[in-house]
């Protein structure tokens, strides 16, 4: 075997786990083959959708409010999807989260009054724990020892839960709601545990503007917010193109100029106000940029071969292109004809001839049904009948204005999607991509123009002169860097940064633990804060750490690195602004924002659930038994343990769900969260669970119940009927499944 | 000398079912001992037992001259006999490197911190499977990728990378190509030359012929014997795995038929 030895010769240190027969696929790739993807795609959809519909969706009271929602159901569809992935269902899951509600309200409140039991909350919580447990147990037990699908089992919890939190609530208390909570033994420690919530009103954070940067929030977060992004971008950038064995001193002088002349324009830009410098400043930031991405490729990067058979590859780009344009002069047109302030139906199509096309439709769909399951014609063919009879729904149901915006909408994306379709060829690829650049501008100017709200007139806009710079950016990217064409390694990072970034980070972590504790908050906020204050810390060493090694190492594996460093630090300044309030902001508002300790806890479990299954053991085990149970049983995983783990994990979770809903109204209706568990499961094959088990991802749950927290709460923001709510949500999981099952046949595909 | 793996009339009941009868033979490190028979010879339920998923009733187990029986799976394991079954070896939609380390991850990080090697784990798997030979292209390939041969390399792989002293194989070959068991037939070699002891399953004498130092006929349930190569020529063995006299009348039949 030659080849073996071949790869390690050509690699500068450490043995490397690449091979040279495999294509090196780039960061876009790589990420189209996650399972969570169609979830994502969806959620910043979604997010979209309700952002250009509704002015508060987008602002911290509305997160807020989605993150809510999200939180009750995430909390669940984590772990449920685990046990997804694992194989298993657990239908009782949802009338758990109720019945451990119930059981606390029922074992603690008033003997006389109310007919609880009267036990101090001090028992009785704990008590409730036992009890997810023991039922977790049970079904997981039952499951294993009787070997019957875990739908049967858990399906008859699901029962006994349902009849017993009814049947005992009414015994108790002859009603259907278990009430006096808040009067129970106790009742402070817990709800200061259950109840504790991140009050934004109470959480200010000034705006000095110039005079201190560092004490205002709104340079904070959108500082970290634009380094992020320039961080995610020299990642990506590390990941796709190619290292210099020594970096070019002369190009990373060309950055820094660059970099500077873009940043001092952009302050410039923010801090001036009229029309005439917006133009000069804007465009020497977008010079300044495109000269640092310059800089930086040329200090960096092998210089780019030019290969004159390239542009014989792909024939198909200038129809692309053409496509492309058509769209994007078809979005315009249709923008500039139809009226946007017309609120009537399109009625093209009522009346009789409306019912009799109609009635063709349905007609046609039910007929080619049938011949397709005959396998006469192929299955496409129902579908054909189905959009005849949507037709005179179209005319009926949609207005003028609608229709222009999703014309307008769909064109407009379809026309800078394919356009960068044809950029991504090769060829004529720079040219293309520095056209297509000039579509988006041409775009947004367009918008400016035309859009009544603010939001489209400087958001979108801003934001599409964004987009046309990274397509700019991209093609002066490559025309001077040449393309990976293998692997980077994987990461290592120098025990130095890890040790220190554990250190301070854990220091850090105590010592905000101490002193929330000493301010008298709950427990578990103290804790959820001093996790999140720790990894702060250790974060930032991190990235230092990243800083150094991609400036003064020639180290090829910071890609990856820098790409987590950008998301992480994205992230963070949106927690800024969400987080804190300002004190105009308080002046000009009389809602109250608050995150509970329901969201916080959803985001450790998408967090600590992801680490789980990707890193550790437990992790590997669960996708081992949920793949092939009797393989992994074979080779020593203690198959049956791993699965009644997993139930017992989600009752448990099914507990602190039930607590957050009993501490937040003091009471709990018998029915709280029966017919939830489908929600949870829905939610989880959203996120790109397999149904039969052995594949999916706990992030993708946690994306998937923010998707219904904002269909939720977005629906009721942008004042739409809220009837639609289930079908926005049926479509959106068939979509998302169809992704996912695409996603996921290609990442089974041989190469 | 006590044999290594020595089996003594070993007899399996399953109530008034008589599943094996009489088996007995011998297992050596750097040696391949091959159980042929037919559909229901009760060779599953002999591998069963070796791999301690099912007891004997009857007979005695010695492995370096002491008596042992195996009440579970981990229990052979542990002592060093790895069962590679034929459909059940791999768990399809993990990686090549999660299936290779299954059950054995190896870990780093302080407790609550603990995690898998990641990086140390594929190393090790790349490398163990280019000892054996394999050449896979990439570790984080999913198992549901590799071809019938390549998975069951891995599997070889994995066991005698993790101390096996005794590899036993499961109809390794049956659902294989011409080529892909040629592969496979060339890991039981390789296996053999580093030390195992192998036990190779099959009902194709001419798979078992070339790579068998020593050869357990079955034969619904009772042992046939158990022959040395030196003992046995190819068309032997596949005689008295046909059934001997019923074969040859066949042959005679199709010659006389052919002219």
């Amino acid at each position: 075997m030659t080849e073996a030895t071949t790869t390690t010769d050509s690699a500068p240190s450490s043995p490397p786990v690449n091979d040279e027969r495999l294509a090196h696929r780039g960061p876009v790739q790589q990420l189209l083959t996650r399972p969570e993807i169609g979830a994502l795609i969806g959620a910043v959809g979604v997010w979209l959708l309700f952002w250009l519909v509704s002015a508060p969706f987008g602002t911290a009271g509305g997160t807020a409010n989605y993150l809510d929602v999200a939180a009750t159901l995430g909390l669940m569809a984590v772990p449920v999807g685990l046990l997804m992935i694992g194989g298993e269902f657990d239908l009782s899951s949802g009338s758990m989260t109720g019945a451990t509600a119930v059981i606390v309200v029922l074992l603690s409140s008033d003997t006389a009054e109310l007919g609880g039991a009267g036990l101090s909350l001090h028992l009785a919580v704990p008590l409730s724990l036992a009890f997810a447990l023991a039922i977790g147990w049970f079904n997981g037990t039952l499951v294993d020892k009787t070997s019957l699908p875990s739908f049967i089992v858990t399906l008859g919890t699901f029962f006994i839960l349902i009849g017993a939190k009814l049947g005992f609530t009414k015994l108790f208390t002859n009603k259907v709601i278990a009430e006096g909570l808040d009067r129970s033994g106790g009742y402070e420690f817990w709800d200061n545990i259950f109840g504790a919530t991140w009050v934004r009103n109470g959480h200010i954070w000034e705006n000095d503007g110039w005079s201190n940067l560092w004490s205002s929030r709104d340079w904070a977060w959108s500082g970290l917010l634009i380094l992020g992004a320039v961080v995610l971008i020299l990642g990506t950038m590390e990941l796709a193109y190619a290292r210099r064995e020594k970096p070019n001193m002369g190009g990373y002088l060309i950055f820094v100029v660059g970099a500077a002349v873009g940043a001092i324009n952009y302050i410039l830009l923010l801090t001036q106000d009229s029309k005439s410098s917006n133009w000069i400043f804007g465009i020497i930031t977008g010079a300044g940029v495109l000269v640092a991405v310059a800089g930086w490729c040329l200090a960096r990067y092998q210089p780019a071969e030019r290969a004159s058979n390239q542009q014989e590859r792909n024939p198909r780009i200038v129809q692309y292109f053409i496509a492309g344009l058509v769209a994007i002069v078809g979005a315009i047109l249709i923008a500039a004809v139809m009226d946007s302030n017309n609120e009537n139906r399109l009625d093209f199509l009522t009346g009789t001839p409306g019912r009799t096309v109609l009635a063709i439709g349905i007609g046609a769909t039910g007929v080619l049904a049938v011949l397709a399951a005959l396998g006469r014609v192929s299955v496409g063919y129902p579908a054909i009948g189905a959009l005849i009879a949507l037709i005179p729904g179209i005319s009926y149901m949609i207005t003028v204005q609608g229709a222009r915006a999703i014309l307008f909408g769909i064109l407009a994306i379809a026309g800078v999607v394919v356009l960068s379709i044809a950029a991504r060829r090769r060829g004529l690829a720079v040219l293309f991509t520095l056209l297509t650049a000039g579509a988006v501008v041409g775009l947004a100017f367009f918008i400016q123009s035309e859009a009544d709200s603010r939001k489209l007139r400087v958001e979108l806009f801003t934001a599409l002169l964004l987009i046309a710079l990274l397509l700019a950016a991209s093609a002066v990217a490559r025309l001077i860097a040449a393309r990976r064409t293998s692997a980077p390694p994987p990461p290592v990072h120098g025990p130095l940064a890890r040790q220190v970034g554990t250190a301070l980070g854990t220091i850090a972590g105590l010592v905000s633990l101490i002193l929330e504790l000493a301010d008298g908050d709950g427990i578990l906020y103290s804790i959820i804060m001093a996790v999140a204050k720790g990894g702060i810390v250790a974060f930032a060493v991190f990235a230092l750490a990243t800083l150094y090694r991609t400036l003064f190492t020639s180290d090829e594996s910071v890609g990856r690195s820098l790409v987590f460093v950008g998301l992480g630090s994205v992230m963070l300044g949106i927690a800024a602004k969400l987080m804190f309030i300002t004190s105009e902001e308080l002046a000009a508002t009389r809602a109250e924002t608050r995150f509970g300790v329901g969201v916080m806890l959803f985001l450790l479990f998408a967090v600590v659930g992801a680490w789980v299954l990707a890193r550790t053991q437990f992790g590997n085990w669960i996708f081992a038994v949920g793949g092939n149970k009797e393989a992994s049983r074979s080779v020593g995983v203690p198959a049956a343990r791993t699965k009644t783990t997993l139930f017992m994990l989600v009752s448990a979770s099914a507990w602190i769900t039930g607590m957050v809903i009993a501490f937040r109204l003091n009471s709990v209706q018998a029915n709280v969260g029966d017919g939830n568990e489908f929600r949870y499961i829905i939610v989880a094959v959203v996120g790109g669970c397999l149904l039969t088990g052995g594949y999916g991802s706990a992030i993708g749950a946690a994306i998937g119940a923010v998707i219904w927290g904002m269909i939720t709460s977005g629906i009721g923001f942008a004042t739409w009927n809220s009837d639609w709510r289930f079908l926005v949500l049926g479509a959106l999981l068939l979509v998302a499944v169809l992704v996912n099952n695409y996603v996921r046949s290609q990442a089974e595909k041989v190469r | 000398m006590a044999e290594f793996l020595e089996l003594n009339n070993i007899s399996k009941f399953y109530g008034n079912i008589i599943a094996l009868t009489g088996v007995t033979t011998t297992v050596n490190p750097g040696e391949v001992t091959c159980v042929l028979g037919d559909n229901g010879a009760g060779k599953s339920t002999f591998i069963k037992i070796l791999a301690g998923v099912h007891q004997h009733d009857e007979g005695t187990l010695l492995m370096e001259g002491e008596e042992v029986r195996f009440n579970s799976p981990r229990e052979a394991l542990g002592r060093g006999i790895a069962t590679v079954y034929q459909d059940l070896a791999m768990v399809p939609l993990m990686s090549v490197w999660r299936n290779f380390f299954l059950g054995a991850e190896p870990k780093t990080g302080i407790w609550p911190f603990r995690q898998i090697d990641i990086e140390g784990a594929k190393r090790i798997a790349k490398e163990e499977m280019a000892k054996m030979g394999i050449d896979i292209r990439d570790v984080e390939q999913n198992v549901g990728t590799l071809s019938g041969g390549e998975r069951q390399s891995v599997a070889i792989a994995r066991a005698s990378y993790f101390g096996a002293r005794v590899l036993i194989l499961d109809e390794p070959t049956s659902a294989l190509g011409v080529k892909q068991s040629g592969v496979v037939l060339r890991r039981i070699v390789e296996a053999r030359d580093q030390g195992l002891a192998v036990i190779f399953i099959t009902h194709n004498p001419n798979h078992a012929y070339p790579v068998g130092d020593r050869f357990v006929i079955l034969n619904r349930g009772v042992s046939m014997g158990n022959w040395a190569k030196e003992e046995l020529s190819q068309a032997d063995l596949t005689q008295l795995m046909a059934g001997g006299a019923e074969l040859e009348a066949l042959q005679h039949e199709l010659a006389q038929a052919g002219t």
